[in-house]
């Protein structure tokens, strides 16, 4: 039986956001004065008008079921109003407009097991994508990995604070479809070995001369003979490039996939330029469900950030400062060939200077 | 009814401090209205964690009528084993800008996916929609009518304008140099047909910052980075200056010290910054923010060409624009906008970006092209060698 | 060129192309505006129709094209 729909809309784009802002927001938009952290996950923004918001930010784990998603909007319609926000690191703030409003609203989050924090010198929720979840091309899981690294870190989510932010990243293939490349410390899924090519099936899936365009050190050509194509082994980097656009190519290999952890990336201006993540691990195996050789890594990283670090450097600026030989001294971490660039900005990391530090 | 598998992986990352994601998936598969497809995700991810790899089939060709992106096709390549996630496709819906939403509005987002889909969400996804996941072929129309007839479209995909997406900006921050939500809300009406209906080499995603701090990570995750800027002197309010320092602020060294254009002073009582050697890094605006604001003569500095590092490496967005003014209705930056699509269309190869076109073509040509002049706020430091061209114009006859 | 005209144009030149080489919206666009001296924004809306009615449809292989529906779904 064939229901009923109501008429589709096409092009209407979102609803205006004015629909959705809490009354003290749309009342003071644009004439905020300043602002003061009063707690690891409390914030309070104060208008020009002398009106207040107070921000509660707890975690969430980004994936969520349409029923805790009720269950987030019981709390808001229950202190704020029936209004709740998401920051953009999958965080859930709730506001409120009377600082009387503040405990009553903080104690019924820690009843039902929120974890309050993210605000601040911390480590904010990780942002990362699907992962085994729901993505064909991912190396990796990624909410597992936050999870199983979060576990650990959750300290300074929610109450320790560090010299500066530090922001974690997933990302399950070099797609990277997060920010990893600018992240503090990031964690992206790698293959180590090519495409493996399906040859009776590219002639229905593939079209030849946009898979071998696809390939940015050109190790594909074309096998006529096939009608398929071929590739030469030692010119591969393991990108999947051509997967994504080839499906008769596929790359995942569970013995040899694994992550990658990049760090000393920034988006900020603050201080120094946005930096992008270099190469700090080249290779850790996909050891499900905790990772524990990727979480000891970067447990490793952030531990000599927080003992090295001086107040306000983020991990990027920390390690400009030191040297990168100096962090792979005090992460100890082994510096390996693979750490050598040797692609497309190669030559602007080699160190054309006879003045480095002593590690050995 | 599919069955209840044995996920003894999975069930170990329900322990632990941080919020469980196999949590989430869990309660769906015991409270939602169609139970099968959380069910078989869970046996489907526990298969995956066995054999440490993905079972989700490349692509796919569903979608809403006439639109061609907002759907993200998916099917499990071992239907057989986990019927429920045999289809499993994702509809992207556009999330108001500012991620600012009532509960009402929630709940019938909610509504609509428990009826139609697996109640599983990203709240958000990486580009920032409201990721609905999880359903099959012949439910898309039917979600589709219900979200776009309760005032929901969808968002982009493939080679299309992605989500436009912003930071809180001038809803909740001091720092907001310009409206980021609105200019957000007006791109993303401005340019519906490009977000709908793919026709570029590749995808083209917005993003604005109010300022430079960033929020949004514009400058590492958007073709086109709008962040946030002023002209003019940092307003500075001194007994606000001295309330920091008295109440613990070492302001020589967690402030002076650390500027990078080394352009402030502070003698103990007065803060002196020499406004003209200002780079607007916010480094000082951060620490106080009772005492500095913005200058008022406020816009946004335009970047462009920021990609992940498929396929030659990661770019980060540079200046093309040093100053503009972000008002209301947009029409400078809407036609910025359209010459840079009509050089990307002319030039541009299948699943090249943006930033990737301009530095194989050169950046240079690409001024020339879109009509934008040469400013040194555009590069770091000018060029090392001497292999430059000349046009027509510039040679004696 | 009638709108009817031109959608007959836009699919069979979908058609002739299918399993040679996938062609994206701009294309399209370029080839029949050049081809036949119509303007590209009346070649859109010929083909917004033909997407609207179901007669050619979007695809996704890493990059988005304009194909004619398979008969039957994967």
């Amino acid at each position: 039986m064939a229901e009923e729909l109501p008429e589709r809309q096409t092009d209407i784009g979102p609803p205006h956001y004015n629909k959705f802002l809490p009354p003290v927001i749309k009342d003071n938009y644009g004439k905020w004065a300043y602002h003061e952290e009063l707690g690891p996950g409390l914030m309070v923004h104060v208008s020009e008008t002398g009106a207040k918001v107070w921000t509660v930010r707890v975690a969430s784990p980004r994936l969520l079921s349409t029923a805790s998603i009720r269950d987030i909007c019981e709390i808001a319609d229950k202190h704020c109003g029936g209004y709740v926000r998401w920051t953009t690191r999958n965080n859930i703030e709730f506001m409120v407009d009377d600082e009387s409003k503040v405990e009553p609203l903080m104690n019924e989050l820690k009843d039902k097991g929120y974890m309050i924090g993210g605000i601040g010198r911390r480590i904010s929720n990780v942002v990362h994508t699907q992962g085994w979840v729901h993505c064909h091309s991912a190396a990796t899981d990624a909410s597992g990995l936050v999870k199983a690294v979060m576990d650990e870190l959750h300290e300074y989510f929610h109450s320790k604070e560090l010299p500066n932010k530090v922001r974690l990243a997933v990302a399950c293939c070099v797609n990277m479809c997060g920010a990893v490349h600018c992240s503090d410390i990031a964690m992206v899924g790698v293959h180590k070995t090519p495409p493996r090519i399906e040859h009776d099936k590219v002639k229905n899936l593939c079209e030849i001369p946009s898979t071998v365009a696809s390939c940015p050190t050109s190790a594909i050509s074309p096998d006529p003979a096939k009608k398929s194509v071929k590739i030469k082994l030692e010119k591969c980097m393991y990108c999947g490039n051509c997967y994504s656009v080839c499906p008769a190519m596929p790359i995942a290999d569970p013995k040899n996939d694994g992550v990658a952890i990049v760090v000393g990336g920034k988006v900020s201006n603050l201080r120094k330029p946005p930096m992008f993540s270099k190469l700090a691990v080249p290779w850790l195996p996909n050891n499900p469900p905790r990772w524990p050789e990727v979480v000891d890594a970067i447990k490793r990283i952030l531990d000599a950030y927080i003992a090295g670090a001086r107040k306000y450097e983020r991990v990027g600026e920390w390690i400009e400062r030191i040297g990168w030989e100096k962090f792979f001294k005090v992460t100890g971490l082994e510096f390996k060939l693979q750490h050598i660039d040797d692609f497309t900005f190669a030559r602007e990391t080699w160190r054309m200077q006879a003045t480095f530090k002593w590690t050995d | 009814m599919a069955l209840k598998h044995e996920t003894p992986l999975l069930d170990e990352l329900e322990k632990g401090a941080f919020p469980s994601f196999v949590k989430e998936i869990k309660r769906a598969a015991e409270t939602a209205e169609n139970p099968d497809f959380a069910q078989d995700l869970l046996g489907q991810l526990e298969l995956s964690y066995k054999e440490k790899v993905t079972h989700w089939k490349h692509g796919g060709i569903v979608g809403v009528r006439g639109y061609g992106a907002g759907v993200i096709g998916r099917y499990s390549d071992v239907p057989d084993r986990f019927p429920g996630v045999a289809h499993f496709h994702t509809i992207r819906v556009n999330m108001p800008a500012g991620f600012f939403y009532t509960t009402e509005a929630l709940k019938t987002i909610c509504d609509i996916w428990d009826k139609y889909g697996s109640g599983l969400t990203n709240m958000h996804g990486s580009t920032g929609d409201i990721i609905l996941l999880g359903t099959k072929t012949e439910n898309l129309e039917a979600a589709f009518a219900h979200l776009s007839s309760r005032g929901w479209d969808l968002g982009g995909s493939g080679s299309a304008v992605r989500t436009p997406s912003c930071c809180v900006g001038p809803a909740r921050c001091e720092w907001a140099c310009y409206d980021t939500l609105e200019a957000t809300y007006q791109t993303t009406m401005r340019f519906q047909d490009e977000l709908h209906r793919p026709m570029f080499p590749y995808k083209f995603k917005f993003k604005f910052a109010g300022c430079p701090v960033d929020c949004i990570a514009s400058i590492a995750r958007a073709d086109m980075s709008v962040i946030g800027t002023w002209k003019g002197n940092i307003q500075i309010n001194q007994d606000e200056v001295r309330n920091y320092a008295s109440s613990g602020l070492d302001i020589q060294k967690e402030v002076v010290d650390l500027c990078p254009t080394e352009c402030m002073t502070w003698d103990g009582n007065e803060l002196k910054i020499n406004d003209e050697d200002c780079n607007r890094c916010m480094h000082c605006l951060a620490r106080m923010p009772k005492a500095l604001k913005p200058g008022q003569e406020r816009g946004a500095t335009i970047l462009l060409g920021s990609k992940a590092p498929i396929v030659t490496g990661a770019l980060m967005s540079w200046v093309i624009v040093p100053f503009m003014k972000m008002e209301p209705p947009y029409e400078e930056f809407f036609e910025l906008v359209e010459r840079i699509w009509e050089f990307w269309d002319e030039h541009g190869k299948n699943r090249e970006r943006i930033g990737e076109l301009i530095e194989r073509m050169g950046f240079p040509v690409f001024l020339r092209e879109v009509g934008l002049e040469p400013h040194p706020a555009m590069v770091k430091e000018p060029r090392r060698d001497p292999f430059y061209f000349w046009t027509e114009e510039d040679i004696e006859k | 060129m009638d709108k009817e005209e031109l959608k007959k144009v836009i699919y069979e030149m979908v058609e002739k192309s299918m399993g040679k080489k996938k062609l994206k919206q701009s294309d399209i666009l370029k080839k029949v505006s050049a081809e036949h001296g119509v303007d590209k924004s009346e070649v859109k809306a010929a083909l917004k129709e033909l997407l609207d009615s179901g007669q050619l449809i979007f695809t996704y292989f890493g990059g988005s094209y304009i194909e004619i529906p398979p008969k039957e779904q994967p």
